[in-house]
């Protein structure tokens, strides 16, 4: 096999297509969504909506996150907080803060950013894979977890889990050369992409929405979000 | 196949985008049955929050998204059955009370209450209502109440209350400017709580009456999650409002009634703006803040440790927490101890949302409800007072039920008793 050629088509027009499947497709399923239609709400508030939006997003997004022991909930099922959050902390670490991601945003973008050294970056890549099999594990183990995941929950996992195993292989050298790992990389992180709109994954985006609503309902009603 | 066919177009109509961003946020993590009482309380699986909004889920999917169309045409995802609507019955109404509490712990946010009422509006389209609730709709359609409070039996009732307690309870006063419609359960189970609600509100002067048209606050078309008969059961309290001509409606100790009144009528019925429609505690904190009435400071100290006990649809739905805890600081500033956890965080009764009126639901019912009972235990209290008397019945049922030996009141009725003349 010519793992030169392979390498060129994965991260050349592969890429591309696999880039622009996932934007179209999740700008079709926004579209959709809004699409369906908003009935107004003309109950008239006792707090403000728009300060429950606000505050939900802030407690959301800088408080529970690092301070997860503060739910109740979380002493019932620590591995999802623990490896979910850790999970997320490296993704985002690696796949901003890594210098050679940062170099991909860069060819994209034409904005580049100050990187972390690469040992840290490392080290967050390593946390992120063994939050995923902690993940999985729990995903099996768990009652709830178990019923509530079909066929597109596994693959999810494993869509997202090959680029994560083939991004650290490649950083070390590991068993294969190199441009078989590159290969893998690309190839893995292109079938992500266009996995990301058909999937679950995708919830990076509603997320704004339901976190807005949920901000909304709580704010109108003069409850703490 | 017609059931079927009845409630998938139910719950596709439910879906808007409202609704379909929120499934589309869902990631499957689960987090939701933690938060779940009756999941905790029973370790089945199938009480999962999201296990119980999977009917809607598949609706919308099957329905709207290319994804969800092609994994049914292949066969990965099922098509809705008969059989799955019997299932999600038991699950949604035996084991639901649409509290909430797992909308605070979604990472995502979601606002499943939400979602799980949309269940029950696709499963009362296809008559897929457990019979005991039913029963319960049916007699509220055609006699008013579900407890049975006809014209006759109201009118008997408050005459009793009346002379009883020896309080006034104005009727159908036309130009006052408060009418207040008490729920059947407190007529009939909890008499008590309507003179002491009486007692209070002359005492502050309010212009308050009571209508003969409207007298049963309660909606049990909104726990069935039929539109049709929760706007029939609003209608018969607005056109009581509208008769006498009065400025506010306040909901007494009901709290899916208050939801639906407060928060969900005037979406349906726009001239439920016409009214400021408020729950009783929401007049009790007014009253005692302002100074309205004089309370006795610490009447309830002294009697042993004194528990408030959050109701999901009047607290964690409705905003009104802080006031019952001003009013108990002040009538038992020593002995009243919150229960952990609590405000919009608390832990429901398990007999809300229509469960408790459910024979084939004790169960679970009595599960959840043992939660409550570690509550109150670990701060060693021996009163719980609530400001719900679907919580009150639950917890009096349930100290029935578990041979607890403690005091079950409510809030109305401790500011009743503590009134300075």
């Amino acid at each position: 096999m010519n793992w030169q050629a392979t390498l060129e088509f994965a991260r050349g027009p592969f890429f591309y297509a696999a880039l622009l499947f996932m934007l179209f497709g999740l700008a079709y399923r926004l579209v959709t969504v809004i699409g369906l239609g908003w009935s107004k709400d003309r109950v008239p508030d006792k707090g403000s909506k728009a300060a429950g939006v606000v505050k939900t997003f802030l407690k959301a997004l800088l408080i529970w996150p690092f301070i997860p022991w503060v739910k109740n909930t979380f002493t019932k099922n620590p591995l999802i907080y623990i490896g979910g959050g850790l999970f997320h902390l490296a993704l985002f670490t690696t796949l901003i803060l890594g210098a050679p991601h940062m170099l991909v945003w860069k060819s994209l973008s034409g904005l580049s950013w100050p990187t972390l050294p690469l040992p840290i970056v490392d080290w967050m890549a390593a946390v992120g894979i063994i939050a995923m099999l902690m993940l999985l594990v729990n995903r099996r183990i768990n009652p709830v977890l178990k019923l509530i995941s079909g066929p597109a929950e596994y693959l999810s996992w494993l869509f997202v889990f090959l680029p994560m195993v083939t991004g650290y292989m490649m950083t070390h050298h590991l068993w294969f050369q190199y441009e078989v790992l590159y290969s893998l990389h690309m190839l893995s992180v292109d079938v992500m992409m266009i996995w990301i709109p058909l999937s679950r994954i995708s919830h990076f985006i509603f997320y704004f929405f339901a976190r807005a609503i949920h901000g909304a309902e709580f704010g109108k009603r003069g409850v703490a979000v | 196949m017609t059931a079927t066919k009845q409630a998938y177009d139910t719950l596709v109509h439910e879906t808007g985008g409202w609704v379909a961003s929120q499934l589309e946020a869902c990631t499957r993590c689960g987090m939701c049955a933690e938060a779940c009482h009756f999941y905790q309380a029973t370790g089945n699986p199938e009480y999962a929050p999201v296990w119980k909004v999977e009917l809607l889920r598949r609706a919308y999917e099957q329905r709207f998204t290319l994804v969800g169309g092609f994994k049914t045409m292949i066969g990965v995802e099922k098509r809705i059955t008969d059989d799955d609507l019997k299932h999600w019955s038991e699950l949604n109404y035996h084991a639901c009370t649409v509290c909430n509490k797992c909308s605070m712990v979604c990472p995502m946010g979601i606002d499943l209450g939400s979602l799980l009422h949309g269940v029950r509006a696709g499963l009362a389209a296809a008559d897929m209502v457990p019979e005991d609730l039913m029963a319960a709709v049916n007699k509220q359609v055609k006699e008013g109440s579900p407890l049975g409070m006809t014209d006759s039996v109201w009118d008997q009732r408050l005459e009793w209350v009346a002379d009883e307690w020896e309080v006034e309870i104005p009727r159908d006063v036309k130009g006052a400017s408060t009418m207040v419609v008490f729920s059947s359960i407190e007529v009939m189970k909890f008499p008590t709580n309507v003179a002491a609600i009486a007692k209070v509100l002359n005492a502050a002067g309010e212009k308050w009456t009571v209508s003969s048209k409207a007298r049963e606050v309660v909606n049990f078309g909104f726990y069935e999650g039929s539109e049709e008969h929760t706007k029939l059961f609003i209608n018969r309290v607005l056109e009581g409002a509208r008769d006498l001509g009065v400025k506010r409606i306040v909901v007494t100790e009901c709290g899916h009634a208050y939801d639906a009144l407060r928060w969900h009528a005037a979406n349906w019925i726009p001239e439920a703006n016409d009214f400021e429609i408020i729950h009783i505690t929401g007049v009790l904190g007014e009253l005692v803040g302002s100074g309205r009435i004089k309370l006795k400071p610490g009447a309830f100290d002294g009697q042993g440790t004194i528990t408030f006990h959050d109701a999901c649809k009047i607290q964690r739905k409705g905003g009104h927490i802080q006031e019952p805890r001003d009013i108990l600081k002040v009538l038992a500033p020593n002995s009243f101890k919150e229960m952990t956890p609590n405000r919009e965080e608390s832990v429901c009764c398990g007999g809300g949302g229509g469960v408790i009126a459910i024979k084939a639901a004790d169960a679970p019912r009595y599960a959840a409800f043992q939660l409550k009972i570690d509550q109150v235990n670990s701060v060693g209290a021996k009163t719980v007072t609530m400001t719900c008397s679907n919580c009150r019945l639950q917890f009096t049922d349930g100290v029935d039920h578990f041979k607890l030996d403690w005091k079950v009141t409510g809030l109305a009725q401790m500011v009743a008793d503590a009134l300075v003349e």
